[in-house]
């Protein structure tokens, strides 16, 4: 009986959470909050960085993608989960026949693939602008498909904090975001940092980052096994606190 | 068969006690209301009934499945309009109703034709490509309602439904329920308006500081206290003030002014007729109606309430 139901409630279960990620598709992607910490942001931090500075644009693009779908695929989460509490909409989804983890599910895919798409803007004007060329396009494309999920459950970990403000939840992964984005190899190379370098191994950002590089340029720290391993470890972690504060928010509200 | 059964639930918030072990079944096809004064416990117990929140012990039974052992199971089978309406304003009405059929796994033709079928019942075809942000309060229940039945439930969960809805609005709204009702919707109403309940419930739980004081009929509640009949009398010229002297009148144990009228308290109320004619001639008052009434489900839960706060005193 439970084997010949399997399927079937998991197909259930994606199919409902691919509505939630198709929803907050629909509400989330060009909220001017959404669009402010997942485009913008990320944009001009860069620019600030690379202005004045005689680096190669294969050296350059691959910072920026990394630091585009580090910040976007974040944001959806923090600005679609505090405004649902907000307006009670993410009582609709508890009350409906889907897991919390299918919830979850579906606003990490929401927050993926708005991720992978702003992704496409730094590497289009790469490729046309500064004629950069991609070393392993389907790497490239698995790499951004495992990162956007990877931040998007790191957004979704942080709108598990009890608020119903983006605002909050935005300035608390702020202060997050931003130290890592300084010890992940993108604005200092890890080999420029000498001893200090062994803190770029408790950021997913430095993976991330070593990923793409490797995936544009074919240059990689660690090699793009171990970038997989550890975006995954990453992921699975975010994936789990973020559950457990989710659930636990829940049974005590 | 009972589609709902509560056993021994019980909510604990730190030290207080929201909810304190209340028991009680929903037959299928029932219209049940659950009453209780502000803070009683009436949201606390919706909430752990579809899965929002935990309870601290007892069960919640949805058509045989514990809500918290099998809530995919359970949730299948209700739908839930709380009371502020949880509705996606930057979304329209068709694609709000399209999300909720999603959620239920419904698929896309019968998403439509449910959806489709559901605005036309609500009057609200000619709206469905507008974004809810711009609908008014009653058109928002509306679609919070079609969503909430979009599943075709056996169990329909609403919380204060009626709340803020103009007159209209409201009387629509029940319509709709009794019509639901009838064709064998399980309908658990929670509400402060007594004559909702009153008009709508074939029974009523009531509810007192997280216990559940009674769970009967409303006229079977209302003939625990027949001692509370009154005289309705409506007098021209209405003298305001009036209530000291009718007090006064035989066998009346309480006088209060309701609008143009005053309602005497009596267990005797043929004999406060009697005097009220009387009265009237003597100070030239014209009767302009006069109605002897029973106990209201309003009394009645008052009794109920009291006599509950009276007992948590005691003790």
């Amino acid at each position: 009986m439970t084997a010949l139901r399997r399927p079937s409630r998991v197909r259930r279960e994606i199919f409902r959470a691919w509505a939630i990620t198709k929803k907050d598709a629909r509400i989330y992607y060009l909220r001017p909050g959404t669009m402010m910490f997942g485009l913008m942001f990320p944009l001009f931090l860069f620019i600030s960085f690379a202005v004045g500075r005689d680096l190669p644009p294969q050296a350059l693009i691959p910072g920026l993608v990394a630091i585009t779908i580090f910040f976007s695929a974040s944001s959806v989460g923090p600005v679609a989960v505090p405004t649902e509490r907000r307006m009670k909409t993410h009582e609709r989804m508890i009350t409906a026949p889907i897991s919390p983890l299918s919830i979850l599910l579906g606003e990490i895919a929401g927050g993926a693939v708005y991720g992978a798409v702003m992704t496409a803007i730094p590497l289009i004007i790469g490729m046309i602008w500064y004629g950069i060329t991609i070393d392993h396009p389907i790497g490239l494309l698995a790499s951004v498909a495992l990162i956007s999920f990877g931040f998007s459950a790191m957004g979704i970990m942080f709108s598990a904090i009890p608020t119903e403000n983006p605002g909050d939840v935005m300035m608390i992964l702020n202060f997050v975001r931003l130290p890592l984005l300084f010890v992940s190899g993108i604005f200092i190379p890890i080999e420029e940092m000498g001893r200090y370098g062994i803190i770029t191994l408790v950021s997913p950002l430095t993976y991330a980052n070593d990923m793409i590089q490797y995936s544009v340029g074919g240059s990689s720290a660690f090699g793009p096994e171990i970038d997989a391993l550890g975006i995954a470890a990453f992921t699975l972690l975010f994936l789990w606190v973020g559950v457990t504060l989710h659930e636990r928010s829940r049974k005590t509200a | 068969m009972n589609s709902i059964e509560v056993e021994d639930l019980t909510k604990y918030y730190g030290d207080f006690c929201a909810v304190d072990h209340i028991d009680f079944d929903v037959e299928s096809g029932e219209f049940f209301g659950f009453l209780g004064p502000n803070g009683a416990g009436k949201t606390t117990t919706i909430r752990m009934m579809t899965g929002l929140s935990t309870p601290s012990s007892g069960t919640v039974s949805i058509m045989g499945f514990d809500i918290s052992r099998d809530p995919l199971d359970a949730k299948e089978h209700f739908g839930v309009v709380p009371e502020a309406s949880n509705i996606y304003e930057d979304l329209t009405a068709w694609e709000n109703l399209n999300f909720a059929g999603e959620l239920y796994g419904i698929s896309r033709s019968e998403r439509r034709r449910r959806a489709a079928e559901l605005l036309e019942a609500f009057d609200l075809s000619e709206f469905k490509d507008k974004k809810v942000k711009g609908f008014s309060k009653g058109m928002r229940r509306k679609v919070t309602l079609s969503m909430a039945m979009i599943h075709s439930p056996d169990i329909l969960f609403l919380d204060e439904p009626t709340s803020g809805l103009d007159l209209q609005s409201s009387i629509k709204l029940k319509e709709i329920l009794r019509d639901l009702n009838r064709r064998g919707t399980t309908i658990f109403l929670t509400t402060h308006i007594l004559e909702e309940a009153n008009t709508l419930c074939d029974r009523v739980g009531i509810i007192v500081r997280g216990r559940l004081a009674a769970v009967d009929a409303p006229e079977k509640l209302k003939r625990t206290i027949q001692a509370s009949q009154s005289v309705e009398v409506s007098f021209d010229p209405a003298v305001p003030g009036l209530a000291f002297d009718l007090e006064d009148l035989p066998a009346v144990t309480s006088a209060e002014k309701k609008g143009d009228k005053w309602r005497l308290w009596t267990q005797d109320p043929s004999l406060v007729a009697a005097s009220l004619f009387e009265y009237g001639n003597s100070r030239g008052l014209k009767i302009v109606s006069i109605n002897t009434l029973g106990p209201s489900l309003e009394d009645a839960f008052l009794a109920i309430v009291n006599d509950q706060a009276k007992g948590d005193g005691h003790q």
